[in-house]
């Protein structure tokens, strides 16, 4: 599990450069006509950002990561995020929701209306300061995503029609679905992250 | 024949012709010139239009997918990678976010679009660093490399 923030209070880990464009990198392949670049140095050749900044070395990153987890996780403890969004795996599809969502799903659910649900695959959760990204799926004691089912209803009827022409094939057929309507009621985040 | 009265003689037509015609042509009260009044061109019409609204329902996912894509992409340069990259890295990483949320997330929550790209970044330099490794060839081996060395 990955967590990273977008804090412009501490240093960045990536360095947003103003766009120089075309600007000749720093390390530059110098190299005579008669070796030859892999490809000519056209306006297209290159992409239109400059090179990367130089990597920094492995014991800095891990401060880094360290000093980022221990921010997050006192954010967590000390509860002071705001709203929190997550995305969601559902019905076979990926839903970004936050609290007070509806959902419309265009399928059954075998649950009643007025029923209470726990939505356990949870991708990611974010917060305005910081985001769990699952690897592929957070805890289940991690986050927990709650809706209730409001509605149970039938789509509109849609048509299905085949038509071959010169061939006197046509067929019409009327398709509803069953649908259901859910309501994101809470997203929560545990206290006790590694 | 055998027509014992006069109401017999005359030709029973149904009952429902009117309601039948108004079925069809509520289908087609939208559209523009004769197609929205005359039974006739209404009926092919209507046909047409059925048609295509069957066949667009799977191109709208089509289409819809390439959309994604283009947003990601856009998205993705801005942080000096490329669409591939980013999806390829953040599929190595296993991180199973689809691109329809991918989009959303880049065009609403870009703090999180950022780290996204961040975590596929250092994915790939990892990637770049295993598969160059240290430059020296293996023990016993005499190469290019090793006379260059």
């Amino acid at each position: 599990m990955a967590a990273s923030r977008g804090f412009t209070g501490l240093w960045r880990t990536y360095v947003t450069l103003r766009r120089p464009p075309f600007c000749v990198p720093a390390a530059v392949r110098t190299q005579s006509s008669g070796g030859g670049d892999l490809l000519p140095r056209t306006s297209l050749s290159r992409p239109p950002w400059a090179d990367e900044p130089s990597p920094v070395g492995l014991e800095e990153e891990q401060r880094r990561h360290a000093a980022v987890v221990s921010a997050v996780n006192q954010r967590i403890q000390n509860r002071d995020f705001g709203r929190l969004f997550a995305v969601v795996h559902f019905a076979g599809r990926q839903w970004k929701v936050t609290n007070e969502d509806l959902i419309l799903i265009e399928n059954h659910i075998d649950a009643e209306c007025g029923e209470r649900i726990r939505v356990e695959k949870v991708l990611l959760v974010g917060a305005e300061d910081f985001t769990l990204v699952g690897r592929p799926l957070l805890g289940r004691e991690l986050a927990r995503v709650e809706a209730t089912v409001i509605e149970k209803t039938e789509s509109w009827p849609k048509v299905h029609m085949r038509f071959w022409k010169r061939h006197r094939y046509q067929r019409k057929r009327w398709v509803v679905q069953p649908q259901t309507v859910l309501r994101i009621n809470s997203i929560d985040l545990a206290p006790n992250l590694s | 024949m055998v027509f014992l009265t006069l109401p017999l003689w005359i030709r029973n037509r149904g009952p429902d012709r009117f309601w039948k015609v108004q079925d069809l042509l509520k289908h087609a009260r939208h559209f523009r010139g004769r197609k929205n009044r005359c039974y006739s061109l209404a009926v092919r019409a209507v046909r047409r239009a059925f048609v295509y609204a069957t066949k667009s329902r799977k191109l709208k996912k089509r289409n819809m997918r390439t959309l994604w894509i283009t947003r990601i992409a856009a998205a993705t340069r801005e942080h000096s990678m490329k669409y591939p990259a980013l999806i390829h890295n953040l599929t190595k990483s296993s991180i199973q976010l689809n691109r329809r949320v991918i989009s959303d997330l880049a065009i609403t929550e870009p703090r999180t679009f950022q780290s996204l790209a961040k975590i596929a970044r250092a994915r790939q330099q990892e990637g770049f660093r295993a598969a160059l490794g240290d430059g020296r060839e293996p023990p016993g081996v005499l190469s290019r490399v090793v006379m260059l060395q």
